[in-house]
């Protein structure tokens, strides 16, 4: 695991995952400080909630889809991909190693945001208590269920194409899934058109993974099959996007 | 694992180069552990050999065989400029091992708390090499393929280096690529590209002197 320490000392070096560390932190209680929830005392744990998540996903896609991004271009660009290669660590173990180092930092801010969401903005009615835990777990579940094969994705298509390549086009992808297909959605409920629908049934929808909306109004847990779905549905994608990684992935430019 | 001695046999007909042949082995070379050099006029496939032998290149044609723990440290090849040779050491080499790449990173003058970036050619190349070094298994035979380790290393550095490399040449082969600078430096094992034609040559007291006007 030589790849991975390298790659997690470079993160940590670099000191940008102490911003987002600071802001998934900081920002859920500072946020509902400067916002209407000061004159209704009755809005803050809904504005943590939204405080909370929303930061988590911008960190996760800002900070995480470009580390990802850097990571595996800097491995194909540096001759250090090359390098281990030659030792042995081939290219599939390098892509889970430095995708690895990348999720060790973005799988803790989830849990941070999560214990906050848990502890400092839980209802107090007893029932709608009971299933907070619940929702909580599955919503930092499939969170992390989509962005894993996201920082993959990342690291992959930037050691072939570029960084910018890789940031912008997982970038555009999750935001894609997150709120275009919701449009697409409407507009095909307007107008029947074919090719729409097919791109409609192909394209990822990662908004079923937001459940920020229902704790904000506190809609209760997922029932259990729908959340084993859609842990089925976004298991999926992994597996895809996990293959794709693999056929993207260079340990070296080409010659 | 057993202890066994690093090897590398080139099949005579073999071929390097990126799709057309830069250079081509008229005769088989086998080369045992110890220093060997790789010398040739620029663009003549010196790399090319190198990344062939360390498996990242296809030949064009014929075969080889390469017996150890192979690690390939290419000419251009740098870490992240943020991260300092001490992490660097810490995370690649094995515990036992840092104490001693620290004291070497001392006693060539390296600064191993400067960050990378920061560092000079000479000094990004010393970390490279420290790296490659201490990385060795100690328990195998290993084969180390460098490329231009000695372009920006101060004299003393270079030196220090070579008595490293006497210490441990029963289980460690190193092939070496270089344009020497001085034409008493001792070569008495080289691989030759002239033109498009390899060759291995090797005697106790040659020199680069005897060498060079070989390379057209």
């Amino acid at each position: 695991m030589r790849l991975f320490r390298l790659t997690i000392a470079t993160i940590f070096q670099r000191k940008a995952w102490a911003i987002c560390a600071l802001a998934v932190i900081a920002l859920p209680f500072a946020l509902p400080l400067i916002s209407s929830a000061t004159e209704k005392p009755i809005l803050v744990q809904p504005a943590r909630i939204l405080a909370a998540w929303d930061t988590l996903w911008i960190c996760a896609l800002i900070w995480g889809l470009f580390t990802a991004a850097r990571e595996g271009e800097s491995n194909a660009k540096s001759g250090i991909g090359e390098y281990f290669l030659t030792t042995g660590v081939s290219a599939t173990r390098q892509l889970f190693e430095i995708w690895l180092a990348v999720f060790c930092y973005v799988a803790p801010l989830t849990l941070i945001t999560a214990l906050i969401c848990q502890f400092a903005a839980a209802p107090q009615d007893p029932v709608e208590h009971a299933m907070w835990w619940v929702l909580n777990a599955q919503y930092a579940a499939l969170f992390l269920l989509v962005l894993a094969p996201l920082l993959a994705l990342a690291t992959a298509l930037a050691s072939r194409f570029g960084g910018i390549t890789g940031f912008a086009v997982t970038l555009g992808l999750t935001l894609y899934g997150l709120y275009g297909v919701g449009y697409l959605d409407n507009m095909l409920k307007l107008e029947e058109n074919p090719i729409l629908h097919g791109l409609w049934l192909f394209s990822p929808q990662y908004r079923f993974a937001d459940l920020t909306q229902r704790l904000y109004f506190k809609s209760g847990a997922l029932p259990s099959a729908a959340f084993w779905t859609m842990t089925l549905y976004f298991g999926g994608i992994f597996a895809v996007y996990t293959g794709l990684s693999r056929l993207c992935f260079r340990t070296k430019l080409s010659a | 694992m057993s202890k066994q001695a690093p090897s590398i046999q080139l099949d005579s007909g073999l071929e390097i180069g990126y799709g057309s042949p830069l250079a081509r082995f008229g005769q088989a070379v086998t080369l045992a552990g110890g220093t060997h050099f790789l010398l040739a006029r620029n663009g003549r496939g010196k790399t090319t050999l190198l990344r062939t032998l360390a498996r990242t290149l296809k030949p064009v044609a014929g075969s080889f065989r390469v017996h150890g723990f192979t690690q390939y440290l290419p000419e251009d090849l740098r870490f992240d400029p943020e991260i300092t040779p001490a992490m660097i050491f810490r995370t690649l080499l094995p515990k036992a091992r840092l104490r001693e790449a620290l004291d070497l990173a001392g006693r060539i003058e390296l600064d191993v708390k400067k960050t990378y970036g920061r560092l000079s050619t000479g000094n990004r190349r010393k970390t490279n090499l420290i790296a490659a070094e201490f990385s060795v298994k100690p328990n195998t035979g290993n084969i180390l393929l460098l490329d231009e380790p000695f372009s920006g290393l101060d004299a003393f550095a270079r030196q220090t280096f070579e008595e490293i490399w006497q210490q441990s040449a029963t289980n460690v082969l190193r092939l070496v690529s270089c344009h020497p600078d001085y034409d008493a430096m001792a070569m008495p094992s080289a691989l030759m590209i002239e033109g498009h034609q390899a060759r291995h040559l090797g005697s106790d007291g040659q020199t680069w002197s005897h060498l060079k006007n070989l390379l057209n």
